[in-house]
């Protein structure tokens, strides 16, 4: 079939489903109570999502991006067809997306690889987190006085806050990454040293979020208790890595004895695995890596019997988690504190490209060259940690989240197209 | 967490319940029957709801609403894929004659006096109680054909009388729902007249749903895609129902009947994809549907002798009737109605239906009266069932073959 007519027909699926949704929307006019809308969301931002990442990969861009701009058109900031309630009404599938795709990149961790690249990763990654968050820092700390949320504060409150600020500004995306490399099907030395970047990198920013954010409580008159903020810097990375470990070996014996339903039961670990590190303060990302991790190291063959599971579990999933993060973006945001986030997001690009030409192995021109394209992307650990930040710092706290959503915003948009071109570039997609 | 854990446990055991295994009739009738009619999961959710243990408290059960409304749409998209018209328009007027007869005996038997008795021990209005009647009747019409099924399979029925049976089965399901529609239409609107136009908003909702999936799914190869775009279609249109405040059920049916009408060929593909899928998810629904029952409704207890013996005697009566109007034509024993006491889960799906486009406040002692009886009649029909063939049958493949049934 020639491309023109494929991408017509695409387009034809997709917009065959808007104009069902706007029908829908139309009709809610003539009811005078109206039900829950939570599944009216998860089938039409599914079943959107699905066609609309059809509709990009036909015009060569990634399904992701494909997945978010529905998201964004269908969702309640643009054409509203899907209600808000109905958008925050799929939290739990979120968790699910990102427990599934971070216990992709665990099956990926293998000690081999880690032995190989760990250690320049580590010191990439540092740098580059590093670099990012002092610059981030001394932006946030220069704009100061014009940013609402700091204005009126002492300058050591107002660092402090900037230095939280600034934490989660480096942070990566692992979801937008692997979901990339799973899309891409790329496979080598370049993918595996960015996708370890990324988590590893995403390790460090937890810590300095933490860190910070202790620090900033004390500048406000709460007092800096060291011990709590050990325990809950422990807590929250050895526990999960603890629990993850636990998961990997429960996983690995049904794997073994069971062996059925696989996909199903990956679904059902990585819904517990999401809720368990809400409850417990554990980092769902981190406690799904270390559970693929586990199950990867110990038989190499049921980590990749993991990985084609997930890999067939895994376009609905993904699709309703991308499209549903592009319905749940802040659009009006963008308008208010757009140019803030801009500056932002051109500081933290900026320190990234500098860095990571600067500190990436030289063994491996292809690093130094391309590797900042793919730490561009931010979504779920960021927004997570905004939201951690809003309830931590109640006041500037919510303003500051909404910043980093329209930080977040701009990168979702920017970030996948980046991740994909620095793929092909590196000559690693299959 | 908890709560998540054990739906988790349940998701995991709807799937084991649903193995070839657990299924074979001639490992244990009891496990079989206990697998095949799947109430044991209406069971296990009441015990674990807020009136009992509690693992589910209240608010879990508003967060639930939309897996119900999904439960709903997905099982009617599988009753109305099902659905082949053409099969239906080649049976014999008498097999329609007997139907109707013994599921009107039982839906009118259990409407009016059940209206009658909620009137005077409820707060209900007189147009309310009615309805209330009404949805207890469309559930007390409808019968599972799932032990005549085990019996053929096991070896202990002819072919030709589990055919006829499970016939008449399928027929009460497709009364009991028509009744949920002229229910709805009476029900839902300010006016009869208003109540008719959702009614066929509804259908016209699923329609176009139906065929929109049927022009989605026809180029799609992949199974794991064409399961995701059905499951996505089956969250649109009882979404969408749910949010218009219509039947999920209902559109999901006319949904599923559309697309096994146009689908053409993918719709045997959409069957190979789906053929691992629709007994756990129907599972899970029935489970969902037993949360909500309240163990603590005593009014609700008070009404299940009554509706258990109304149903018990329209089905015996109401069958022999059944047999007189097929005159002959169709193989069914003279107590017919033994066989069809069992009620399946069509009928739970009506009352959860009712249940949540009615509303809590004023459906919870009908449907609870209505779910506890439908398990109660599971019991009796565990015991009943032989008695309908104690009577040896006549040449059934004969009559079988004059009815054109064969």
């Amino acid at each position: 079939m020639p491309e023109a007519r494929l991408r017509l027909r695409r387009a034809a699926d997709l917009a065959l489903l808007v104009a069902l949704l706007g029908l829908v929307t139309g009709l809610t006019a003539m009811r005078s109570t109206l039900g829950t809308p939570v599944t009216l969301a998860g089938g039409a931002l599914l079943l959107c999502g699905i066609f609309a990442g059809e509709v990009a990969e036909a015009n060569r861009l990634p399904r992701l991006t494909g997945y978010l701009l529905i998201g964004i058109l269908v969702g309640p900031h643009a054409l509203g067809f899907i209600p808000r309630e109905g958008v925050a009404g799929l939290e739990l599938v979120k968790g699910l997306a990102v427990s599934l795709i971070a216990l992709t990149a665990g099956t990926e961790l293998r000690w081999s690889l880690l032995a190989r690249v760990g250690r320049p990763v580590l010191r990439t990654g540092t740098a580059i987190a590093a670099c990012v968050f002092l610059a981030a820092t001394l932006l946030l700390f220069a704009l100061h006085p014009l940013l609402p949320f700091l204005r009126g504060m002492s300058w050591v409150q107002a660092l402090a806050l900037s230095a939280v600020l600034a934490a989660v500004v480096v942070s990566f995306s692992p979801t937008v990454t692997i979901a990339i490399i799973q899309e891409t099907r790329a496979r080598g030395t370049f993918t595996e040293f960015l996708m370890a970047v990324v988590i590893l990198g995403d390790l460090v920013v937890m810590v300095t979020f933490a860190v910070g954010a202790a620090l900033a409580h004390a500048t406000l008159g709460a007092g800096f208790n060291v011990w709590a903020l050990l325990g809950s810097i422990g807590w929250e990375l050895f526990g999960s890595l603890l629990v993850g470990a636990a998961f990997g070996v429960a996983m690995l014996v049904y794997l073994r004895r069971v062996g059925r339903e696989v996909p199903l039961f990956l679904a059902a670990v990585c819904f517990a695995s999401a809720e368990m590190g809400v409850r417990l303060h554990l980092s769902p990302l981190l406690l799904s890596v270390a559970a693929g991790a586990v199950v990867s190291n110990l038989d190499e063959r049921e980590g990749g019997r993991v990985n084609h599971a997930v890999e067939k579990a895994g376009l609905p999933v993904f699709a309703l988690f991308f499209a549903s993060a592009g319905a749940g973006l802040h659009l009006e945001s963008v308008l208010t504190l757009g140019p803030v986030a801009l500056a932002l997001a051109v500081v933290r690009g900026s320190a990234i490209w500098g860095t990571s030409r600067a500190f990436a192995p030289a063994e491996d021109p292809r690093l130094r060259k391309w590797l900042w394209k793919g730490l561009i992307s931010q979504a779920g650990v960021t927004v997570g940690l905004a939201s951690l930040m809003a309830r931590s710092f109640p006041g500037p706290g919510e303003q500051m989240e909404a910043l980093i959503l329209t930080l977040v915003t701009l990168h979702e948009l920017v970030g996948p197209l980046l991740s994909r071109r620095a793929l092909i570039q590196s000559g690693e997609v299959a | 967490m908890k709560s998540l854990l054990v739906f988790l446990a349940v998701g995991a055991l709807s799937v084991l319940a649903s193995s070839r295994a657990a299924r074979q009739a001639d490992r244990s009738f009891l496990v079989s029957v206990l697998a095949t009619s799947g109430l044991v999961f209406v069971l296990v959710g009441a015990f674990l709801g807020p009136s009992a243990a509690a693992v589910y408290t209240a608010a879990d059960l508003e967060a639930m609403q939309p897996l119900l409304s999904f439960g709903l749409g997905a099982a009617g998209l599988f009753i109305g894929l099902n659905l082949e018209p053409g099969v239906l328009r080649g049976l014999p007027a008498p097999v329609f004659r007997a139907a109707g007869a013994q599921a009107l005996a039982a839906m009118g038997a259990v409407s009016i006096p059940l209206a009658a008795v909620l009137y005077a021990s409820t707060p209900l209005g007189v147009l309310q109680s009615l309805g209330a009647g009404v949805a207890l009747g469309a559930s007390a019409g409808v019968s599972s054909g799932h032990y005549a099924v085990l019996w053929y399979r096991s070896g202990r029925m002819e072919r030709a009388q589990s055919v006829a049976v499970a016939l008449l089965a399928t027929l009460d399901d497709l009364g009991g729902l028509l009744l949920l529609a002229v229910a709805m239409a009476i029900g839902s609107g300010a006016t009869p007249l208003h109540g008719l136009g959702l009614v066929a908003l509804t259908a016209a909702l699923g329609l176009l749903n139906g065929a929109l999936l049927a022009y989605l799914c026809r180029r799609v190869e992949d199974p794991s895609e064409l399961v995701a775009i059905v499951l996505g279609g089956a969250a649109l249109v009882s979404g969408a129902a749910a949010f218009l405040s219509l039947s999920a059920l209902l559109a999901g049916i006319a949904c599923g009947a559309t697309l096994s009408q146009i689908g053409g060929k993918s719709v045997d593909r959409l069957w190979k994809a789906l053929s691992r899928m629709d007994r756990p998810l129907y599972l899970l629904l029935l489970f969902l549907i037993g949360v909500q029952v309240r163990l603590d409704d005593w009014p609700a207890w008070m009404l299940v002798p009554i509706f258990v013996a109304l149903r018990f005697l329209a089905k015996v009566y109401g069958g022999r009737w059944g047999r007189k109007v097929a005159s002959g034509s169709v193989p069914l024993p003279r107590d017919v109605g033994y066989a069809l006491l069992a009620q399946g889960g069509v009928s739970l799906c009506i009352l959860a239906e009712t249940f949540t486009l009615v509303g809590r406040a004023r459906a919870q002692v009908v449907f609870d009266a209505g779910v506890l009886g439908a398990l109660l009649n599971e019991v009796l029909a565990a015991t009943a069932f032989p008695r309908a063939f104690l009577t040896p049958p006549r040449d059934a493949q004969r009559e079988l073959k004059e009815a054109g049934l064969a």
